[in-house]
Protein backbone atom coordinates (compact mmCIF):
# COMPACT_ATOMS: atom_id res chain seq x y z
CA UNK A 1 0.00 0.00 0.00
CA UNK A 2 1.15 3.55 -0.74
CA UNK A 3 1.96 5.66 2.22
CA UNK A 4 0.01 8.91 2.38
CA UNK A 5 3.20 10.88 1.89
CA UNK A 6 3.96 9.27 -1.46
CA UNK A 7 0.38 9.72 -2.68
CA UNK A 8 0.58 13.36 -1.65
CA UNK A 9 3.84 13.81 -3.53
CA UNK A 10 2.40 12.14 -6.65
CA UNK A 11 -0.63 14.42 -6.44
CA UNK A 12 1.69 17.43 -6.13
CA UNK A 13 3.73 16.22 -9.12
CA UNK A 14 0.58 16.08 -11.26
CA UNK A 15 -0.52 19.54 -10.13
CA UNK A 16 2.92 21.00 -10.87
CA UNK A 17 2.98 19.32 -14.27
CA UNK A 18 -0.41 20.83 -15.13
CA UNK A 19 0.86 24.26 -14.08
CA UNK A 20 4.11 23.73 -15.96
CA UNK A 21 6.12 24.25 -12.78
CA UNK A 22 7.31 20.73 -12.04
CA UNK A 23 10.88 20.31 -10.88
CA UNK A 24 12.51 17.35 -9.24
CA UNK A 25 12.61 17.68 -5.45
CA UNK A 26 15.67 15.59 -4.89
CA UNK A 27 18.35 13.44 -6.49
CA UNK A 28 19.01 10.22 -4.61
CA UNK A 29 18.88 6.46 -5.21
CA UNK A 30 15.24 6.11 -4.11
CA UNK A 31 12.56 4.89 -6.49
CA UNK A 32 10.60 8.10 -6.00
CA UNK A 33 13.57 10.20 -7.10
CA UNK A 34 14.00 8.02 -10.19
CA UNK A 35 10.28 8.35 -10.91
CA UNK A 36 10.55 12.13 -10.61
CA UNK A 37 13.37 12.20 -13.14
CA UNK A 38 11.37 10.02 -15.52
CA UNK A 39 8.35 12.30 -15.07
CA UNK A 40 10.53 15.32 -15.85
CA UNK A 41 11.84 13.58 -18.98
CA UNK A 42 8.34 12.81 -20.12
CA UNK A 43 7.21 16.39 -19.59
CA UNK A 44 10.30 17.64 -21.39
CA UNK A 45 9.65 15.48 -24.44
CA UNK A 46 5.96 16.42 -24.56
CA UNK A 47 6.91 20.09 -24.36
CA UNK A 48 9.37 19.35 -27.14
CA UNK A 49 6.75 17.69 -29.32
CA UNK A 50 4.40 20.63 -28.75
CA UNK A 51 7.20 23.00 -29.66
CA UNK A 52 7.90 20.92 -32.75
CA UNK A 53 4.26 21.08 -33.78
CA UNK A 54 4.28 24.82 -33.31
CA UNK A 55 7.55 25.12 -35.23
CA UNK A 56 6.14 22.90 -37.98
CA UNK A 57 3.04 25.10 -38.25
CA UNK A 58 5.24 28.17 -38.45
CA UNK A 59 7.42 26.49 -41.07
CA UNK A 60 4.40 25.68 -43.19
CA UNK A 61 3.20 29.26 -43.00
CA UNK A 62 6.65 30.50 -43.96
CA UNK A 63 6.81 27.91 -46.72
CA UNK A 64 3.55 29.05 -48.29
CA UNK A 65 4.59 32.69 -48.16
CA UNK A 66 7.98 31.72 -49.67
CA UNK A 67 6.31 29.82 -52.49
CA UNK A 68 4.06 32.73 -53.31
CA UNK A 69 7.04 35.07 -53.25
CA UNK A 70 9.19 32.73 -55.34
CA UNK A 71 6.57 32.15 -58.02
CA UNK A 72 5.67 35.83 -58.21
CA UNK A 73 9.00 36.96 -59.66
CA UNK A 74 9.11 34.65 -62.69
CA UNK A 75 5.39 35.21 -63.32
CA UNK A 76 5.79 38.98 -63.21
CA UNK A 77 8.74 38.65 -65.56
CA UNK A 78 6.77 36.48 -67.96
CA UNK A 79 3.94 39.02 -67.98
CA UNK A 80 6.38 41.88 -68.54
CA UNK A 81 8.21 40.17 -71.41
CA UNK A 82 4.90 39.15 -72.99
CA UNK A 83 3.75 42.79 -72.96
CA UNK A 84 7.07 43.94 -74.39
CA UNK A 85 6.79 41.31 -77.08
CA UNK A 86 3.26 42.43 -78.03
CA UNK A 87 4.43 46.04 -78.29
CA UNK A 88 7.35 44.97 -80.42
CA UNK A 89 5.07 42.95 -82.72
CA UNK A 90 2.98 46.10 -83.27
CA UNK A 91 6.17 47.97 -83.96
CA UNK A 92 7.22 45.37 -86.46
CA UNK A 93 3.84 45.56 -88.22
CA UNK A 94 4.21 49.32 -88.70
CA UNK A 95 7.79 49.37 -89.93
CA UNK A 96 9.63 46.27 -91.09
CA UNK A 97 12.64 46.37 -88.86
CA UNK A 98 15.32 43.76 -88.21
CA UNK A 99 15.99 45.16 -84.71
CA UNK A 100 12.42 44.35 -83.70
CA UNK A 101 12.83 40.72 -84.77
CA UNK A 102 15.97 40.46 -82.65
CA UNK A 103 14.14 41.97 -79.69
CA UNK A 104 11.21 39.61 -80.07
CA UNK A 105 13.57 36.66 -80.17
CA UNK A 106 15.26 37.92 -77.00
CA UNK A 107 11.92 38.31 -75.19
CA UNK A 108 10.85 34.82 -76.23
CA UNK A 109 14.12 33.41 -74.85
CA UNK A 110 13.62 35.32 -71.62
CA UNK A 111 10.10 33.91 -71.28
CA UNK A 112 11.44 30.41 -71.85
CA UNK A 113 14.07 30.96 -69.17
CA UNK A 114 11.54 32.20 -66.62
CA UNK A 115 9.34 29.27 -67.50
CA UNK A 116 12.22 26.90 -66.86
CA UNK A 117 12.79 28.52 -63.50
CA UNK A 118 9.13 28.04 -62.57
CA UNK A 119 9.26 24.43 -63.71
CA UNK A 120 12.35 23.75 -61.59
CA UNK A 121 10.76 25.42 -58.58
CA UNK A 122 7.52 23.49 -58.82
CA UNK A 123 9.32 20.24 -59.53
CA UNK A 124 11.55 20.71 -56.45
CA UNK A 125 8.61 21.66 -54.27
CA UNK A 126 6.68 18.57 -55.32
CA UNK A 127 9.67 16.36 -54.55
CA UNK A 128 10.23 18.09 -51.24
CA UNK A 129 6.65 17.69 -50.13
CA UNK A 130 6.66 14.01 -51.13
CA UNK A 131 9.90 13.53 -49.25
CA UNK A 132 8.71 15.31 -46.12
CA UNK A 133 5.29 13.70 -46.02
CA UNK A 134 6.86 10.28 -46.57
CA UNK A 135 4.82 9.59 -49.74
CA UNK A 136 8.12 8.75 -51.35
CA UNK A 137 10.57 7.07 -49.06
CA UNK A 138 14.33 7.23 -49.17
CA UNK A 139 15.46 3.59 -49.06
CA UNK A 140 19.19 3.29 -48.46
CA UNK A 141 20.93 0.14 -49.63
CA UNK A 142 24.38 -0.81 -50.97
CA UNK A 143 24.85 1.10 -54.23
CA UNK A 144 27.68 2.09 -56.53
CA UNK A 145 29.08 5.60 -56.13
CA UNK A 146 30.85 5.32 -59.50
CA UNK A 147 27.50 4.79 -61.17
CA UNK A 148 26.00 7.67 -59.20
CA UNK A 149 28.75 10.06 -60.28
CA UNK A 150 28.56 8.91 -63.90
CA UNK A 151 24.79 9.45 -64.08
CA UNK A 152 25.10 12.80 -62.30
CA UNK A 153 27.68 14.15 -64.72
CA UNK A 154 25.71 12.82 -67.71
CA UNK A 155 22.63 14.70 -66.50
CA UNK A 156 24.31 18.12 -66.36
CA UNK A 157 26.64 17.61 -69.35
CA UNK A 158 24.41 19.35 -71.97
CA UNK A 159 24.25 22.52 -69.84
CA UNK A 160 27.96 22.33 -69.09
CA UNK A 161 28.89 21.96 -72.74
CA UNK A 162 26.96 25.11 -73.61
CA UNK A 163 29.34 26.99 -71.30
CA UNK A 164 32.34 25.07 -72.55
CA UNK A 165 32.98 23.47 -69.16
CA UNK A 166 34.96 20.29 -68.75
CA UNK A 167 34.63 17.62 -66.07
CA UNK A 168 37.57 15.98 -64.39
CA UNK A 169 37.05 12.86 -62.33
CA UNK A 170 39.67 11.00 -60.36
CA UNK A 171 41.15 8.02 -62.21
CA UNK A 172 40.58 5.40 -59.59
CA UNK A 173 36.83 5.31 -60.24
CA UNK A 174 36.91 2.60 -62.87
CA UNK A 175 39.68 0.54 -61.31
CA UNK A 176 38.47 0.79 -57.78
CA UNK A 177 34.71 0.60 -57.31
CA UNK A 178 33.35 2.58 -54.35
CA UNK A 179 30.06 1.64 -52.74
CA UNK A 180 28.01 3.14 -49.91
CA UNK A 181 24.55 2.76 -48.46
CA UNK A 182 22.19 5.14 -50.25
CA UNK A 183 19.07 5.43 -52.38
CA UNK A 184 20.24 5.75 -55.99
CA UNK A 185 17.29 7.75 -57.34
CA UNK A 186 17.11 10.32 -54.54
CA UNK A 187 20.85 10.66 -54.10
CA UNK A 188 21.23 11.26 -57.82
CA UNK A 189 18.73 14.08 -57.38
CA UNK A 190 20.91 15.46 -54.56
CA UNK A 191 24.12 15.18 -56.56
CA UNK A 192 22.57 16.76 -59.66
CA UNK A 193 21.53 19.76 -57.57
CA UNK A 194 25.12 20.25 -56.46
CA UNK A 195 26.55 19.69 -59.96
CA UNK A 196 23.93 22.06 -61.39
CA UNK A 197 25.15 24.76 -59.01
CA UNK A 198 28.74 24.12 -60.01
CA UNK A 199 27.78 24.52 -63.67
CA UNK A 200 25.77 27.65 -62.94
CA UNK A 201 28.52 29.42 -61.00
CA UNK A 202 31.51 28.27 -63.08
CA UNK A 203 33.21 30.81 -65.32
CA UNK A 204 32.98 30.08 -69.09
CA UNK A 205 35.32 27.26 -70.16
CA UNK A 206 36.03 26.41 -66.53
CA UNK A 207 36.79 23.04 -65.02
CA UNK A 208 34.65 21.06 -62.59
CA UNK A 209 36.36 18.37 -60.60
CA UNK A 210 34.49 15.45 -59.08
CA UNK A 211 36.72 13.53 -56.67
CA UNK A 212 36.01 10.61 -54.34
CA UNK A 213 37.53 10.06 -50.93
CA UNK A 214 36.77 7.55 -48.20
CA UNK A 215 36.92 7.30 -44.43
CA UNK A 216 35.99 4.34 -42.28
CA UNK A 217 32.35 5.42 -42.04
CA UNK A 218 31.70 7.61 -45.07
CA UNK A 219 32.35 7.77 -48.79
CA UNK A 220 32.64 11.39 -49.86
CA UNK A 221 31.97 13.01 -53.23
CA UNK A 222 33.77 16.35 -53.67
CA UNK A 223 32.41 18.72 -56.30
CA UNK A 224 34.96 21.47 -56.95
CA UNK A 225 34.44 24.36 -59.35
CA UNK A 226 36.35 27.50 -60.31
CA UNK A 227 33.51 29.87 -59.42
CA UNK A 228 33.62 32.43 -56.66
CA UNK A 229 32.66 29.91 -53.95
CA UNK A 230 30.66 30.50 -50.79
CA UNK A 231 31.73 32.96 -48.12
CA UNK A 232 32.30 31.73 -44.59
CA UNK A 233 29.33 33.78 -43.45
CA UNK A 234 26.97 32.18 -45.98
CA UNK A 235 28.39 28.69 -45.49
CA UNK A 236 26.14 27.87 -42.54
CA UNK A 237 23.04 29.35 -44.15
CA UNK A 238 22.97 28.09 -47.72
CA UNK A 239 21.26 24.84 -46.78
CA UNK A 240 18.21 26.64 -45.41
CA UNK A 241 15.03 26.73 -47.44
CA UNK A 242 14.87 29.65 -49.88
CA UNK A 243 18.15 31.08 -48.72
CA UNK A 244 19.14 34.10 -50.78
CA UNK A 245 22.83 34.79 -50.78
CA UNK A 246 24.41 37.72 -52.51
CA UNK A 247 22.44 39.64 -55.15
CA UNK A 248 24.09 37.49 -57.82
CA UNK A 249 21.69 34.69 -57.04
CA UNK A 250 18.59 36.81 -57.54
CA UNK A 251 18.15 35.64 -61.09
CA UNK A 252 18.99 32.00 -61.43
CA UNK A 253 18.92 30.36 -58.06
CA UNK A 254 15.61 29.60 -56.45
CA UNK A 255 17.27 28.60 -53.20
CA UNK A 256 15.64 25.23 -52.80
CA UNK A 257 18.07 22.80 -54.43
CA UNK A 258 20.57 22.67 -51.59
CA UNK A 259 17.86 22.40 -48.98
CA UNK A 260 16.39 19.42 -50.83
CA UNK A 261 19.87 17.93 -51.14
CA UNK A 262 20.49 18.18 -47.42
CA UNK A 263 17.09 16.66 -46.61
CA UNK A 264 17.71 13.71 -48.92
CA UNK A 265 21.17 13.02 -47.49
CA UNK A 266 20.03 13.25 -43.88
CA UNK A 267 17.31 10.67 -44.56
CA UNK A 268 20.01 8.18 -45.42
CA UNK A 269 22.30 9.17 -42.50
CA UNK A 270 24.61 11.19 -44.72
CA UNK A 271 25.33 14.92 -44.77
CA UNK A 272 26.60 17.74 -46.94
CA UNK A 273 29.27 20.31 -46.24
CA UNK A 274 30.62 23.32 -48.07
CA UNK A 275 34.23 24.45 -47.96
CA UNK A 276 34.03 28.24 -47.65
CA UNK A 277 36.05 30.41 -50.02
CA UNK A 278 38.41 31.67 -47.35
CA UNK A 279 39.69 28.08 -47.11
CA UNK A 280 40.26 27.47 -50.81
CA UNK A 281 39.89 29.14 -54.19
CA UNK A 282 36.67 28.33 -56.01
CA UNK A 283 33.72 26.44 -54.67
CA UNK A 284 33.69 23.01 -53.07
CA UNK A 285 30.78 20.95 -51.84
CA UNK A 286 31.27 17.60 -50.17
CA UNK A 287 28.52 14.98 -50.01
CA UNK A 288 29.09 12.36 -47.33
CA UNK A 289 27.32 9.02 -47.75
CA UNK A 290 27.25 6.37 -45.03
CA UNK A 291 29.07 3.17 -45.95
CA UNK B 1 12.08 26.74 -22.46
CA UNK B 2 15.84 26.42 -22.72
CA UNK B 3 17.35 23.13 -21.64
CA UNK B 4 20.58 24.83 -20.55
CA UNK B 5 21.00 28.34 -19.20
CA UNK B 6 24.23 29.86 -17.91
CA UNK B 7 23.92 33.23 -16.19
CA UNK B 8 26.84 35.58 -15.53
CA UNK B 9 29.35 32.80 -14.97
CA UNK B 10 32.65 33.90 -13.46
CA UNK B 11 35.63 31.83 -12.51
CA UNK B 12 38.55 33.64 -10.91
CA UNK B 13 41.80 32.10 -9.71
CA UNK B 14 44.28 33.76 -7.39
CA UNK B 15 43.88 37.31 -6.13
CA UNK B 16 45.34 40.80 -6.31
CA UNK B 17 48.26 40.96 -8.72
CA UNK B 18 47.97 37.29 -9.68
CA UNK B 19 44.22 37.32 -10.28
CA UNK B 20 43.32 35.25 -13.36
CA UNK B 21 39.86 35.61 -14.83
CA UNK B 22 39.35 32.27 -16.59
CA UNK B 23 35.71 33.11 -17.19
CA UNK B 24 34.47 36.65 -16.93
CA UNK B 25 30.71 37.05 -17.03
CA UNK B 26 29.61 34.44 -19.55
CA UNK B 27 25.89 33.98 -20.23
CA UNK B 28 24.37 31.63 -22.77
CA UNK B 29 21.27 29.58 -23.56
CA UNK B 30 20.84 26.32 -25.41
CA UNK B 31 17.47 25.14 -26.71
CA UNK B 32 16.28 21.54 -26.79
CA UNK B 33 17.57 19.62 -29.79
CA UNK B 34 20.19 22.23 -30.66
CA UNK B 35 23.78 21.36 -31.59
CA UNK B 36 26.00 24.20 -30.37
CA UNK B 37 29.75 24.40 -30.72
CA UNK B 38 31.88 26.54 -28.47
CA UNK B 39 35.09 27.58 -30.20
CA UNK B 40 38.16 29.09 -28.65
CA UNK B 41 41.93 28.78 -28.59
CA UNK B 42 43.65 27.01 -25.73
CA UNK B 43 43.56 29.23 -22.65
CA UNK B 44 40.41 31.02 -23.86
CA UNK B 45 38.36 29.58 -21.02
CA UNK B 46 36.32 27.14 -23.09
CA UNK B 47 37.24 24.06 -21.05
CA UNK B 48 36.59 25.94 -17.81
CA UNK B 49 33.18 26.83 -19.22
CA UNK B 50 32.38 23.23 -20.10
CA UNK B 51 33.41 22.09 -16.64
CA UNK B 52 31.01 24.64 -15.09
CA UNK B 53 28.19 23.59 -17.42
CA UNK B 54 28.69 19.96 -16.48
CA UNK B 55 28.93 20.54 -12.76
CA UNK B 56 32.52 19.27 -12.74
CA UNK B 57 33.73 22.52 -11.20
CA UNK B 58 32.08 25.35 -9.25
CA UNK B 59 31.92 28.89 -10.59
CA UNK B 60 33.15 31.80 -8.45
CA UNK B 61 29.75 33.32 -9.11
CA UNK B 62 26.84 32.86 -11.50
CA UNK B 63 24.36 30.11 -12.19
CA UNK B 64 24.01 27.04 -14.36
CA UNK B 65 20.47 25.78 -14.91
CA UNK B 66 19.97 22.43 -16.61
CA UNK B 67 16.46 21.11 -17.26
CA UNK B 68 15.05 23.80 -14.93
CA UNK B 69 17.38 22.90 -12.07
CA UNK B 70 19.98 25.30 -10.70
CA UNK B 71 22.91 22.94 -10.27
CA UNK B 72 24.93 25.29 -8.06
CA UNK B 73 22.64 24.21 -5.21
CA UNK B 74 23.54 20.54 -5.66
CA UNK B 75 26.38 18.97 -3.72
CA UNK B 76 28.04 15.58 -3.31
CA UNK B 77 25.88 12.54 -4.08
CA UNK B 78 23.00 14.65 -5.35
CA UNK B 79 25.21 16.35 -7.92
CA UNK B 80 26.66 13.00 -8.89
CA UNK B 81 23.23 11.46 -9.46
CA UNK B 82 22.08 14.58 -11.29
CA UNK B 83 25.03 14.34 -13.70
CA UNK B 84 24.41 10.63 -14.27
CA UNK B 85 20.75 11.21 -15.13
CA UNK B 86 20.94 14.48 -17.04
CA UNK B 87 24.30 14.79 -18.72
CA UNK B 88 26.12 12.61 -21.22
CA UNK B 89 29.83 13.32 -21.42
CA UNK B 90 32.12 12.73 -24.37
CA UNK B 91 35.79 13.34 -23.59
CA UNK B 92 38.90 13.70 -25.71
CA UNK B 93 40.32 10.58 -24.03
CA UNK B 94 37.17 8.43 -24.56
CA UNK B 95 37.05 7.30 -20.88
CA UNK B 96 35.63 3.84 -21.56
CA UNK B 97 35.76 1.11 -18.91
CA UNK B 98 38.56 -1.15 -20.20
CA UNK B 99 37.50 -4.45 -18.63
CA UNK B 100 33.95 -4.69 -19.99
CA UNK B 101 32.53 -5.16 -23.49
CA UNK B 102 31.45 -2.40 -25.84
CA UNK B 103 27.78 -3.21 -25.23
CA UNK B 104 28.23 -3.09 -21.45
CA UNK B 105 30.06 0.21 -21.76
CA UNK B 106 27.21 1.67 -23.78
CA UNK B 107 24.52 0.58 -21.33
CA UNK B 108 26.53 1.22 -18.14
CA UNK B 109 25.07 4.64 -17.25
CA UNK B 110 21.53 3.30 -17.70
CA UNK B 111 22.16 0.30 -15.48
CA UNK B 112 24.00 2.38 -12.88
CA UNK B 113 20.88 4.46 -12.56
CA UNK B 114 18.76 1.33 -12.03
CA UNK B 115 16.77 1.99 -15.21
CA UNK B 116 15.65 -0.54 -17.79
CA UNK B 117 17.61 -0.53 -21.04
CA UNK B 118 15.40 0.59 -23.94
CA UNK B 119 16.70 -2.19 -26.21
CA UNK B 120 15.13 -1.00 -29.46
CA UNK B 121 16.47 2.53 -28.95
CA UNK B 122 19.95 1.34 -27.98
CA UNK B 123 20.05 -0.97 -31.03
CA UNK B 124 19.12 1.96 -33.27
CA UNK B 125 21.94 4.03 -31.74
CA UNK B 126 24.42 1.17 -32.17
CA UNK B 127 23.47 0.60 -35.82
CA UNK B 128 23.60 4.30 -36.63
CA UNK B 129 27.12 4.48 -35.22
CA UNK B 130 28.18 1.34 -37.10
CA UNK B 131 29.07 -0.61 -33.95
CA UNK B 132 26.85 -3.66 -34.51
CA UNK B 133 29.84 -5.95 -35.12
CA UNK B 134 31.91 -4.71 -32.17
CA UNK B 135 29.50 -5.24 -29.28
CA UNK B 136 31.36 -8.14 -27.61
CA UNK B 137 34.80 -6.61 -28.09
CA UNK B 138 36.67 -4.88 -25.26
CA UNK B 139 37.63 -1.22 -25.85
CA UNK B 140 41.40 -1.87 -26.09
CA UNK B 141 40.84 -3.88 -29.27
CA UNK B 142 39.27 -0.87 -31.01
CA UNK B 143 40.86 2.01 -32.91
CA UNK B 144 40.62 5.53 -31.47
CA UNK B 145 37.78 6.47 -33.80
CA UNK B 146 35.84 3.36 -32.89
CA UNK B 147 36.34 4.02 -29.18
CA UNK B 148 35.01 7.52 -29.59
CA UNK B 149 31.99 6.12 -31.45
CA UNK B 150 31.35 3.88 -28.43
CA UNK B 151 31.58 6.96 -26.20
CA UNK B 152 29.02 8.74 -28.40
CA UNK B 153 26.73 5.70 -28.25
CA UNK B 154 27.12 5.61 -24.45
CA UNK B 155 26.21 9.29 -24.20
CA UNK B 156 23.16 8.91 -26.47
CA UNK B 157 21.88 5.63 -25.01
CA UNK B 158 20.73 7.07 -21.69
CA UNK B 159 18.81 9.88 -23.45
CA UNK B 160 20.31 12.61 -21.26
CA UNK B 161 18.93 16.15 -21.16
CA UNK B 162 22.18 17.32 -22.73
CA UNK B 163 25.44 15.91 -24.11
CA UNK B 164 28.64 17.80 -23.35
CA UNK B 165 31.54 16.96 -25.65
CA UNK B 166 35.01 18.20 -24.75
CA UNK B 167 37.31 18.26 -27.82
CA UNK B 168 35.86 14.92 -28.99
CA UNK B 169 38.31 14.71 -31.89
CA UNK B 170 41.37 15.98 -29.99
CA UNK B 171 43.06 12.56 -30.02
CA UNK B 172 42.10 11.55 -33.56
CA UNK B 173 43.67 12.03 -36.98
CA UNK B 174 41.87 14.31 -39.43
CA UNK B 175 40.14 11.53 -41.39
CA UNK B 176 38.81 9.85 -38.27
CA UNK B 177 37.79 13.25 -36.88
CA UNK B 178 35.58 13.73 -39.93
CA UNK B 179 33.86 10.44 -39.15
CA UNK B 180 33.30 11.25 -35.50
CA UNK B 181 32.01 14.77 -36.18
CA UNK B 182 29.79 13.56 -39.00
CA UNK B 183 28.29 10.92 -36.74
CA UNK B 184 27.92 13.30 -33.80
CA UNK B 185 26.06 15.78 -36.00
CA UNK B 186 23.81 13.31 -37.79
CA UNK B 187 22.92 11.24 -34.71
CA UNK B 188 22.20 14.40 -32.72
CA UNK B 189 19.59 15.40 -35.31
CA UNK B 190 18.23 11.87 -35.72
CA UNK B 191 17.64 11.35 -32.00
CA UNK B 192 16.76 14.97 -31.24
CA UNK B 193 19.61 15.17 -28.78
CA UNK B 194 20.88 18.49 -27.43
CA UNK B 195 24.68 18.70 -27.82
CA UNK B 196 27.21 21.26 -26.67
CA UNK B 197 30.67 20.70 -28.07
CA UNK B 198 33.92 22.41 -27.19
CA UNK B 199 36.61 22.66 -29.84
CA UNK B 200 39.50 24.78 -31.05
CA UNK B 201 38.88 23.83 -34.68
CA UNK B 202 36.52 26.06 -36.65
CA UNK B 203 36.36 23.62 -39.59
CA UNK B 204 33.62 21.82 -37.73
CA UNK B 205 31.46 24.91 -37.14
CA UNK B 206 29.25 23.85 -40.03
CA UNK B 207 28.24 20.64 -38.32
CA UNK B 208 26.70 22.67 -35.52
CA UNK B 209 23.50 24.72 -35.69
CA UNK B 210 25.20 27.55 -33.88
CA UNK B 211 28.71 28.56 -32.95
CA UNK B 212 29.72 30.48 -29.86
CA UNK B 213 33.19 32.01 -29.85
CA UNK B 214 35.04 32.51 -26.60
CA UNK B 215 38.19 34.57 -26.09
CA UNK B 216 39.92 35.57 -22.85
CA UNK B 217 36.98 34.37 -20.81
CA UNK B 218 34.39 36.35 -22.78
CA UNK B 219 31.88 35.41 -25.46
CA UNK B 220 32.70 37.38 -28.60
Amino acid sequence: MFSNKIVERLDQMLDDAMNGTFTESNYDESKLSRLESKWKDFLGTSVLSNQNLEAERHRLEQFISDISHQTKTPMTNIRMYTELMCEEVDNLREHENEASVVKIKKYAEEIARQNERLEFLIDSLTKLSRLESGTLEVVAGPSSINELVKSGIAAVKPKAEKKGLSFVTSDREDKDPVTASFDMKWTLEALINVLDNAVKYSPECGRIEVALTETEMYAAIHVIDEGSGISEEDATKIFGRFFRGSEVQQDDGVGIGLYLTREILSKEDGYIKVVSNDKRKGGEFILYLRK
Amino acid sequence: MSILVAKHLKKYYGEGETLVKALDDVSLQVERGEFVSIIGTSGSGKSTLLHMLGGLDNPTSGKVIIDDKDISGLKGDKLCIFRRRKIGFIFQSFNLVPSISVYDNITLPIRLDGKKVDKAFVKNVIDTLGLENKLDTIPAKLSGGQQQRVAIARALASKPAIILADEPTGNLDSKTSLDVLGLLGTTGKKFNQTIVMITHNDEIAQMADRTIRIEDGHIV
